[in-house]
């Protein structure tokens, strides 16, 4: 079901923004790693996924970076702006991931999201969190307390693979969501989660397909996460 | 007053003219949680090839302004993988199941054909001779001596209705339509993605891997509407109009063009529970209009419109 959802909180610095939806019904149960199919009124015609960055009572917020029509219309939307969303789909990265380990959680952009989310809802689960960033502008969406987890590369000159060699032990799990160059720097056996192209959300259209060892796999139906080692990087 | 929606087409009774087209909605399992099919007439699943294929790779699909551009690429288990996995499920569909199929040579189409043929949920057979995702193929519909070639061969395999998926972005859909008809296909599935791309002006790139893809969506609908009329005024035969129907407006217009069953796509992708919000729309026209059924309305545009004074 279309969910009305609408604008009524955003905070942006360049092209990163965090922006807040009151919604007019329930998404039931979202878990980190879900994400929503959001659509504008009219045009683009096609709805996109977004990963859940917070959801507290009805109010849904999402970390997105301005990079195309729809998200283009978001960040110049006035507060009070109409949107549709439906969800959550998608697997939850807990049903997906070994529940005995704890994780570093390795964000890159726009790929926080999830992670933040997962944060909030299983603190005990995190050993650590890097989220990665170029420039410095970034830390104008973060409380102070926020911002140090943030690894910023025009401050640093370090992205968070550099920081992450430093740490990294076979014990701790690392969870990651990020742009593709990011994800190919990590260790085998990360959990990795990836973006797609998507049509439907559901796993009817096949748009947004990822090759496996064990075969073509949808990113919405079976993942968003996989196993670093199991994906034919050559394919994306 | 009650609206008699149901449209008697091929020898079966559809309860009403909203149809999934083939392709966004798969073989439907994934979209039984979102929508009840029986409030669908019919679903058009996912077309078949004889060997599995697993699909172009991504980019498949971009929008673009008024619709989208998909070249997913028949991604499907092949016909023996259909056989045993997807057929003994089909029930489960609480609705007409039309089979597609799509072969790449005569021998394929035949062996497609029987196969099809053989399933008996299966109630309709249609033969996606329009695809214009699959690399360096010419679609079948785009000559009209292929298309009756290929339509011939299943003729003579099944007494299942036939109908025969055209490609919209021909130069005569006219001619290719007769061919169609001539050779045997009981009616007209007008018609599919249009070759459509997008270039990304940073990398001077096509966005797609594929480079082109079909563009669906409501950019195409005027064109599929006038495909349709036109096919409509030369030939007396079901025609399903598929093409940015995206509400039930869309789907009116495509019915007075002479649609008498309506394919629905970008429409269910963007939104799983669209067929109901269109079905609902149509009856509350009807209603409007005082028309007692949706069958007074297919083609009235070529008999002179409603007769409103």
């Amino acid at each position: 079901m279309l969910i009305e959802a609408e604008l009524k909180e955003k905070k942006i610095s360049k092209d990163y923004g965090l922006f807040t939806f009151k919604l007019y019904g329930d998404l039931e149960n979202p878990e980190a790693g879900q994400f929503v199919m959001l659509k504008a009124s009219d045009e683009p015609v096609l709805a996109k996924p977004f990963s859940i960055y917070s959801y507290k009572n009805r109010e849904l917020t999402l970390f997105i970076k301005r990079v195309g029509r729809l998200t283009g219309k978001i960040f110049s939307s006035p507060i009070g702006e109409m949107f549709y969303i439906r969800g959550p789909h998608g697997n939850p990265y807990v049903d997906l991931i070994d529940g005995e380990k704890q994780y570093i959680l390795v964000g890159g952009g726009s790929g926080i999201a999830p992670l933040n989310f997962f944060s909030e809802l299983h603190p005990t689960m995190v050993y650590e969190k890097f989220y990665g960033f170029k420039g410095s502008y970034i830390r104008e969406l973060f409380t102070e307390k926020e911002q140090r987890n943030l690894i910023i590369e025009e401050e640093s000159g370090k992205t968070v693979i550099d920081v992450l060699k430093d740490i990294y032990s076979e014990e701790i799990g690392i969870l990651a969501c990020g742009p593709v160059p990011m994800l190919k720097n990590l260790p085998a056996t990360s959990y990795v989660s990836l973006e797609a192209m998507m049509g439907c959300g559901i796993g009817t259209c096949k748009s947004c397909a990822v090759k496996t060892k064990k075969g073509v796999k949808l990113v919405c139906k079976n993942g968003p996460l996989f196993r670093k080692e199991e994906i034919i990087w050559e394919w994306i | 007053m009650g609206v008699d929606l149901s449209v008697d087409v091929f020898g079966i009774k559809f309860r009403n003219p909203i149809i999934l087209a083939s392709g966004p909605v798969g073989f439907g399992f994934e979209l039984m949680p979102y929508l009840d099919f029986s409030n669908v007439g019919a679903i058009t699943l996912k077309t078949v090839t004889l060997k599995p294929r697993e699909g172009n790779p991504p980019p498949r699909l971009v929008d673009s302004h008024g619709g989208v551009i998909n070249s997913i690429g028949l991604q499907n288990p092949g016909i023996e993988g259909f056989v045993e996995e997807i057929a003994p499920r089909l029930k489960e569909l609480k609705t007409i199941k039309i089979g597609s199929i799509a072969g790449f040579s005569m021998d394929e189409w035949e062996i497609l054909g029987e196969e099809m043929d053989k399933i008996k949920e299966i109630k309709i057979i249609e033969l996606n001779l329009s695809c214009p995702n699959v690399k360096g193929k010419r679609r079948w519909a785009e000559d009209a001596e292929l298309t009756q070639k290929v339509v011939k061969i299943a003729r003579k395999l099944t007494n299942k209705p036939i109908i025969a998926k055209l490609a919209p972005d021909v130069t005569d859909i006219v001619e290719i339509a007769k061919a169609a008809v001539d050779a045997g296909a009981d009616g007209l599935a007008i018609g599919n993605g249009i070759q459509a791309m997008r270039i990304d002006v940073e990398t001077g790139l096509p966005v797609l891997k594929l480079k082109t893809g079909g563009l669906g969506g409501p950019a195409i609908k005027p064109i599929t509407l006038a495909k349709v009329f036109k096919t409509r005024e030369a030939l007396d035969v079901p025609i399903i109009g598929i093409g940015g129907i995206m509400n039930w407006q869309d789907a009116i217009e495509h019915a007075m063009a002479g649609a008498s069953l309506l394919g629905l796509g970008t429409a269910v992708m963007v939104d799983p529970e669209a067929p109901v919000r269109i079905i609902e729309g149509i009856k509350a026209f009807l209603d409007r209009k005082k028309i007692e059924s949706f069958n007074k309305i297919i083609g009235v545009a070529h008999k002179g419109g409603l007769n409103v004074h």
